[in-house]
């Protein structure tokens, strides 16, 4: 124990940097719910948050405060804590199964992917509320299965910056295909728009509900392929040594990742650049084991979609900006910064 | 090759002219003849060709000169323009970056030019006109990417996607602009986000056709010393030409172009890479098929707002979203061809 | 059937000699383009604004062709039934000149936003008429009606229109109570976006006596706010709630508001004040025929409000 642990980045002890983190995830959740675009202040969310936890029942004016916090915080906060931590978590898979360090759900073209299944799905008829989950997973997945398949061309998967190029024009191609679906059907066209930039405002906690079973999934398949996936990124024939399978390992992660990806795109659209600066700030800290990184991408997602959000509502009051474009304000320079690099980080 | 060869009365001159690229370029002149008088003619109600002729010159009657001089020669005018200045543009980058996927539309330019141009149009305070603005977003974008890119050169894919890093930044800012605008000004605002000629301004229009012929006198200048610069540095100083001049001259005729098609058209950024690309296999590769590229842009444009007015009238669509499902695919195919090489 | 369009002064004499001839003297109307003049009684009409449509309508013409309402692809459902063969040259965003040329006009009516580059090009086609002044001005759509009105040769009709929305916003208003405030909104998924008090169906509320009340979030010149944040849904807790979507029907706007957190704690929710409405009529129409239809609206709340 030697040095001051902030100062000096101790790139071997993941569990104090979970721990650290951990804590900062949950103060940037008070503050959540604490801070908001309309007139129940930092003090009177503070006693209505009380009210709410301890059950107190107080005046009419904390009874507003707890329903603000109550029924409209803390579902978006705890929608901002699972997108983020699953879209950290599909960054983290999606790099290492691709030995990428730029593969990021969003540039790849797997969040557009699932914007297009659900655009479909909604011009189609059917009703968004319902189907809206599943479609996008579906849509997810297609995505995913594009790039796996374009990252084994030969020389596109020893490029990693080739691959970031091609899932950038499916991912604009993608986009063309949703825009010219909004062109046919004006009437979806306001529902949808509003959408693929990407919020956390207004969802219901029935709509988190309907998450829970692909976010269940997709944590049981990270917990049993992080130990293979670690084999893996050592080379196909040492993991085949140490008894794993590639093949095997590579179709579980890509089924968690299009879970991953299509539960986040199906309640807050379609976020950018989180998979991407989560994984990079957890290899910074805890070095490129990916069994370290893919743990610490979880609150380190978490942790910035929520910061998202807050100052999502923070920056226009009495109005709210779209999440998704605050990420790419935020991530676009980190993609920059990460090409910069003279030697991308090894994975 | 052939070689033309005159005597005048103070003695003989002659110039080299390349067989394959004079036949390259007559025939995509012809096609974009071809394009043009389809485009003259098809519309809301179709007009035979003589009569579209005649309607052109003056002649007929006074509905039928309307339609083709005001309206159909206008929108064909915007889009041969828009569509070689991309192209055009997208050549010049592409040779002065020595690499085959730097068009403007990729590394960002497009993207800085319509994120000024829509705060113009949703009017967040700045009070220059459309072109203006656009011209101030691609320089922006233009100086931060190179900027950027500064550590790692321009040859390889990280430049490409440090522009694309700077475009996407630029993307969110559009949308960000059209989410807080009057949902009435985002839909004006909204073919700039595709690319559409639908919604041409004249004055852009105007100041394109201007700013063109002035850019391919510019580029013919410059073709001999770009043709040298494809190779390498120290080719071209062999050669003794001043490169870094030569670059810079290029970079800033690419950034016009680009911004003044913008413009008129919207992002449409795709034609600055395939026009060059259809150039490229038609004619020699000893080159820089500056005038290939240009006439190539202009056919993909003109076909693809043809296609758009046409295939599913009355519903019009983009032109831009046109050239990207059909130019999206070709990319790709670039991308993942196995064994490639991205330098021009 | 004879229309001629020109400059100010010139053929004068022509003009007069034609006007003996014809029904309906020449007119001259002074548009936001300068002054036209209009001889005789127009057959083909083409409207290129919902509110021109609705005037055009309203004063006994049915136009040849009209733009589709917002959000759709055909004109507002308020005006089903009325106006059933008209052709579509094009929607709120823009209009395909090529598609006006077709239906050879004698006249066109477009909205007072139209750009001059549109003008000069439809004026070729037949003489437009653009009205002056903003589609938010206090009595603007009285205003358009009555220059419509004009080129449609059919100006008694007008001044009858619009004295009969005078009468009857006057009876309406007797039924409200004093200060009454009325909050009209158009309902987005993530919230409301709050609709301006000088808009064409706040103009209407306010005519038949009701205070309405932007919440103070719309800015200056604009037609509605953003969509305000759902922790700010108490901003639009006023007497009277009129919720509107273009996507789909009232009620449909009504369950989908219902759904989301908060609604249900507004005291107008409470007592039942909550009037879903058609979005494409309260929202984005104009005209005599739309003034009519929200005040039907407007009624028919009062009386089911003054019912036990």
């Amino acid at each position: 124990m030697t040095g001051l642990p902030l100062v000096s980045v101790p790139r071997n002890r993941p569990r104090l940097w979970l721990a650290l983190l951990s804590a900062g995830l949950a103060a940037a959740c008070v503050a959540s719910l604490l801070f908001g675009a309309g007139s129940t202040g930092p003090g009177a969310s503070l006693r209505g948050l009380l009210a709410w936890i301890a059950g107190l029942d107080a005046g009419p004016d904390d009874a507003r405060a707890r329903f603000v916090v109550e029924s409209l915080r803390a579902p978006r906060t705890l929608i901002g804590v699972l997108v983020g931590a699953a879209l950290g978590a599909a960054g983290a898979l999606l790099q290492a199964v691709t030995r990428n360090p730029l593969a990021e759900p969003g540039l790849l073209g797997v969040s557009a992917g699932s914007a297009l299944a659900v655009a479909i799905a909604i011009a189609l008829g059917a009703s968004a509320a319902t189907l809206r989950v599943p479609v996008a997973q579906l849509g997810a997945l297609a995505g995913c299965v594009a790039v796996l398949a374009a990252s084994r061309v030969r020389g596109v998967g020893d490029d990693p910056i080739r691959l970031v190029l091609a899932g950038a024009v499916l991912s604009g191609l993608l986009g063309s295909l949703t825009s010219m679906i909004l062109l046919f059907d004006e009437r979806t066209a306001d529902e949808i728009r509003f959408w693929v930039v990407g919020s956390l405002a207004g969802r219901r906690p029935a709509d988190i509900m309907a998450l829970l079973p692909g976010l269940g999934v997709a944590l049981a398949i990270v917990v049993v392929i992080a130990r293979p996936l670690a084999a893996l990124a050592l080379g196909e024939r040492v993991a085949t040594g140490l008894g794993h399978r590639p093949r095997t390992v590579r179709l579980l992660v890509i089924v968690a990742v299009a879970l991953l990806v299509g539960s986040a795109t199906a309640i807050a659209g379609p976020i950018a650049f989180v998979g991407l600066v989560a994984p990079f700030a957890a290899r910074l800290l805890a070095g490129p084991d990916i069994r370290r990184t893919l743990w610490l991408s979880l609150p380190i997602g978490a942790l910035l979609t929520v910061g998202a959000d807050i100052a999502s509502r923070l920056l226009v009051r009495p109005s709210e900006l779209p999440l998704g474009v605050l990420t790419a304000l935020v991530g676009a320079p980190v993609l920059v910064a990460v090409v910069r690099l003279r030697r991308l980080p090894g994975l | 090759m052939w070689r033309i060869a005159a005597r005048g009365h103070d003695g003989r001159w002659s110039i080299l002219v390349d067989k394959r690229a004079t036949a390259a370029n007559l025939l995509l002149t012809g096609l974009l003849l071809a394009a043009s008088l389809a485009s003259l003619c098809l519309g809301s109600a179709s007009i035979g060709a003589t009569a579209a002729l005649r309607g052109l010159f003056g002649h007929g009657d006074a509905m039928t000169v309307f339609v083709i001089r005001e309206l159909r020669l206008t929108r064909l005018a915007a889009g041969l323009l828009s569509g070689a200045a991309f192209a055009l543009a997208g050549c010049l980058m592409q040779t002065l970056a020595r690499n085959r996927l730097a068009t403007p539309g990729i590394i960002g330019i497009d993207n800085g030019a319509t994120a000024f141009a829509v705060a113009s149009v949703v009017g967040t305070g700045f009070g220059l006109a459309p072109p203006a603005m656009a011209l101030a977003g691609a320089a922006t974008a233009t100086a931060i990417t190179f900027g950027l890119a500064g550590g790692v050169g321009t040859r390889g894919y990280r430049f490409i996607v440090a522009g694309i890093g700077v475009g996407a930044a630029f993307g969110a800012g559009t949308q960000l602009m059209l989410a807080r605008a009057p949902i009435d000004n985002a839909n004006t605002a909204y073919p700039w986000t595709v690319g559409s000629l639908n919604a041409a301004d004249p004055l852009a229009v105007e100041l394109l056709a201007v700013g063109l012929p002035a850019a391919l006198v510019g580029a013919g200048l410059l073709a001999r010393a770009l043709a040298a610069v494809r190779f390498s540095d120290a080719v071209a100083r062999g050669l003794g030409i001043r490169v870094g001049r030569c670059r810079l001259h290029a970079l800033a005729l690419a950034v016009l172009l680009s911004a003044l098609a913008v413009a008129v058209a919207g992002p449409v950024g795709l034609i600055a890479l395939m026009g060059p690309e259809i150039a490229r296999h038609l004619s020699s590769r000893r080159g820089v098929p500056l005038f290939g590229a240009a006439l190539a842009g202009a056919l993909i444009m003109v076909v693809a707002d043809l296609v758009g007015r046409r295939v599913l009238a009355p519903i019009e669509i983009p032109a831009g979203l046109i050239t990207s499902v059909v130019g999206a695919p070709f990319l790709l195919w670039i991308l993942l061809r196995p064994g490639h090489r991205i330098g021009a | 059937m004879l229309i001629t369009i020109r400059k100010t002064g010139l053929c004068l004499a022509l003009t007069a000699l034609l006007a003996v001839s014809l029904p309906g003297a020449a007119r001259t109307l002074d548009t936001r383009y300068g002054t036209i003049e209009i001889d005789g009684t127009p057959e083909r009409v083409v409207t290129l604004h919902e509110g021109a449509l609705d005037a055009a309508v309203a004063l006994g013409t049915t136009p040849v062709a009209a733009v589709a309402t917002r959000g759709g692809d055909g004109v507002a459902r308020y005006m089903d039934g009325r106006v059933d063969d008209i052709a579509i040259v094009g929607t709120a965003r823009e209009t395909h000149i090529e598609a006006v040329v077709a239906q050879r006009p004698d006249v066109i009516l477009a909205a007072a936003t139209l750009p001059e580059s549109q003008y000069r090009l439809l004026s070729n086609i037949a003489p437009t008429v653009v009205p002056k002044g903003s589609n938010f001005a206090p009595d603007a759509w009285q205003a358009h009606t009555r220059l419509y009105a004009r080129a449609l040769n059919a100006t008694d009709r007008a001044e009858a229109l619009i004295n009969n929305f005078d009468t009857r916003t006057a009876a309406i208003a007797t039924q409200v109570p004093e200060a009454a405030e009325a909050t009209l909104a158009r309902w987005m998924p993530q919230g409301p976006l709050v609709m301006a008090d000088i808009i064409f169906a706040s103009r209407v509320l306010a005519a038949a006596g009701f205070t309405v009340n932007d919440a103070g979030v719309v800015a200056e010149g604009r037609p509605h706010s953003d969509p305000l944040s759902l922790e700010n849904l108490d901003r639009i807790d006023s007497d009277w709630l009129f919720l509107a979507t273009l996507n789909a029907d009232g009620e449909n706007a009504l369950a989908q508001a219902r759904s989301s957190p908060g609604f249900e704690r507004l005291d107008v929710v409470q007592r039942d004040r909550v009037v879903a409405v058609d979005g494409q009529l309260w929202t984005s129409a104009s005209g005599p025929i739309a003034a009519n239809a929200i005040l039907d609206d407007i009624a028919a709340a009062l009386d089911l409000d003054r019912q036990p």
